[in-house]
């Protein structure tokens, strides 16, 4: 417990350290009372609006901020985890961005283009998003394997090429909504309803099954590296290559592999944007999802459960981040939150010193 | 074709300096050792502090300033890298996303404006362009030569190459590097002080718009040289001013999305020529850790 305890210290000093700092930020801005209401707006469209539903017994004052804040957490999960997954075996991926952009056009493609059942459209969709996100995964690990190329500068460059040729070509070009298109004709067209990711629940909230999705893989990643002795190969690829080839673990393999299910991962995220959200590739993603996926992924210190329990912390504060728009705050507060969490949580060295010093080991080591 | 060709140089010289500054500062950063992925960052903070600070002061001290705030969150890099000894991908990742969401919060919290800082003088000029399109042709010369033909650039390399030997002359890897790095930092400053102050007369919401990626696109492309990075910025450049003169002279001949991708294709195509390891510097990411030799 005690050891548990210990582990957490460096993620969760970082994020409350970061809500204190931002907060203050407000305050030396907009004054204590803005502040205030500002943070308690944020808090109420995260976690939903508990005071008024209990004096009001309106469900949906709750459910529905939950399901924005579900919706938002199962793509920060999925990226999170590809990043993670990554990590695991020594490697950056930078290039979630990158492989979320290809993942989310492929599904928006799928879903649009093919007429199907429910039963196999769906999946059909999930499988095309995370087929074209490892695609994209698969050169920089390829350079990597066979020409030494840094995986950072490879998946940089593979992550303009995706946006450049998705966002500036096919998406305002070959792809472009037909004009006579239902709502508006930006972006591709819609997907057909078997496409959809189903939501949760009737009425209230908005949850839809990405977030389902999200918490499975989460499942998945955790348990191959937990406990799967193929899993713990993968680990020891990461921590020490050498040792790994020594033991007879053809570590370039493994490099493309992880490659592969972390690309894959972020494609899934792509696409749960696009079935679960948008119904479409919009002219543009809006929020850098794939580059708050290493957010996460350091947040949550390469864990796949502590991947998703940032994601979800994180995912509801976003959601919350629209209603800040009223006082004067912008909307991207919440990744301001999470950029300095970031950047706290990368000096790791000085809250494992911390952590030692709150919770020292109880018995002393040497009599 | 001579119209053509002499509007061509003009835009490529007025859009290749911000690329050329940010792409030496991102070489000297890591020919001491150290990653610089936070160019981006960097570069938006001193667009946005230039701009802000025009509206106080003549805008060439303004410019200076901006270059102090890149020097400043450089200085969190190098603390974050050298002191703390942090993966230095993660601190430059890390820069980018605080730089990007503070740059939008002050915005909306400063100017009560979603897009765009109010306007300001433009930075002066000299034979038809900004000053800082003639100070970009000069620095790379300045910088290449302070890194062979000094004794400061000979260290600097060192340390990139081989700290060790550096430390072994008993002199000291972390401000070596750190110097490099704030150094880095006020260069991405003015790069992107001069979008917001030469190229535009006002800080945009989402400057840089990736130009801080192209500019470490440019180093590798140009071989972790001040010269080879320049060039790159130089032909970077170029094909974005041919881009967007072809859209508008010959539309519908190669896709804008295409052409956008292809610096960053070239330098992919490149990259698996080459092999990364016969140019990059030897201890390029490697924490300096006295104790651990």
């Amino acid at each position: 417990m005690r050891e548990r305890l210990r582990a957490m210290v460096p993620s969760v000093v970082p994020i409350v350290l970061s809500l204190v700092g931002c907060f203050l930020a407000v305050v030396v801005l907009r004054g204590w009372s803005v502040a205030f209401d500002a943070f308690g707006a944020m808090f109420a469209g995260a976690f939903g609006d508990w005071p008024k539903f209990v004096d009001q017994g309106n469900a949906g004052l709750v459910l529905r901020p939950l399901g924005e804040a579900g919706n938002k957490a199962a793509i920060l999960t999925l990226t999170g985890l590809s990043v993670a997954v990554a990590f695991r075996v020594g490697l950056f991926n930078i290039g979630a961005q990158g492989q979320l952009t290809v993942g989310a056009l492929a599904a928006a493609v799928v879903g649009a283009k093919v007429d199907l059942p429910a039963v196999v459209h769906l999946p059909l969709c999930l499988l095309a998003a995370a087929v074209a996100g490892a695609g994209w995964a698969a050169l920089p690990a390829v350079l990597k394997t066979t020409r030494g190329v840094h995986e950072v500068i490879s998946t940089i460059m593979m992550n303009w090429i995706a946006v450049s040729l998705v966002e500036n070509w096919l998406v305002v070009g070959p792809l472009k909504a037909s004009a006579s298109g239902v709502n508006s004709i930006s972006g591709t067209d819609q997907i057909a309803a078997s496409a959809e990711l189903p939501r949760l629940f009737e009425g209230g909230s908005r949850l839809n099954a990405g977030l389902v999705l999200a918490v499975l893989a989460a499942l998945v990643v955790w348990a191959f590296f937990g406990r799967l002795t193929r899993g713990f190969g993968w680990r020891v690829v990461g921590l020490n290559p050498e040792a790994a080839r020594a033991a007879g673990v053809e570590v370039g393999q493994v490099v493309v592999q992880a490659m592969l299910v972390a690309g894959a991962l972020a494609g899934v995220a792509g696409a749960v944007l696009v079935l679960g959200t948008e119904q479409k590739y919009p002219t543009t993603l809006g929020a850098p999802y794939g580059f708050d996926g290493i957010a996460m992924a350091l947040l949550g210190q390469g864990d796949a459960l502590g991947v998703l329990v940032t994601s979800l912390v994180f995912g509801a504060l976003r959601a919350g981040g629209t209603r800040l728009q009223l006082f004067g705050v912008h909307k991207s507060f919440p990744e301001l939150i999470q950029g300095f969490a970031l950047l706290l949580v990368a000096a790791r060295l000085v809250w494992e010193r911390l952590a030692r010093r709150l919770l020292p080991d109880r018995e002393p080591k040497h009599g | 074709m001579g119209e053509l060709l002499r509007s061509l140089v003009s835009s490529v010289l007025d859009a290749a300096p911000p690329l050329i500054f940010a792409a030496l500062g991102a070489t000297l950063s890591e020919r001491s050792g150290v990653v610089n992925v936070g160019v981006e960052g960097m570069m938006r903070a001193g667009a946005f502090v230039a701009a802000v600070a025009a509206l106080a002061m003549p805008t060439p001290l303004a410019v200076v300033v901006g270059m102090a705030a890149g020097a400043l969150v450089a200085s969190v890099h190098a603390v974050l890298t050298i002191r703390l000894r942090c993966d230095q991908v993660v601190s430059g990742m890390a820069i980018n996303l605080v730089m990007l969401a503070l740059g939008t919060f002050l915005l909306e919290a400063l100017f009560s404006s979603p897009s765009s800082t109010p306007p300001i003088t433009q930075l002066p000029g000299w034979a038809g362009h900004p000053v800082t399109t003639w100070l970009a042709f000069a620095l790379p010369v300045l910088v290449h030569l302070a890194l062979t033909r000094t004794a400061w650039g000979l260290r600097v390399r060192a340390a990139g190459e081989k700290p060790q030997a550096v430390a072994v002359m008993g002199v000291r890897v972390g401000w070596l590097r750190a110097g490099a790095v704030l150094a880095s930092g006020a260069l991405a400053g003015l790069g992107g002080a001069v979008l917001s102050t030469a190229t535009l007369d006002r800080f945009e919401h989402h400057m840089p718009t990736g130009l801080g990626f192209m500019a470490v696109a440019a180093m590798v492309f140009g071989r972790w040289t001040p010269l080879g990075a320049t060039a790159a910025a130089v032909f970077f450049a170029f094909g974005d001013a041919l881009r967007i003169s072809l859209g508008s002279s010959a539309p519908g001949l190669m896709p804008q999305g295409v052409l956008l991708a292809l610096p960053y294709l070239l330098t992919l195509v490149v990259l698996a020529v080459s092999g990364q390891r016969s140019a990059a510097p030897a201890a390029l990411g490697v924490a300096w850790d006295p104790e651990v030799r």
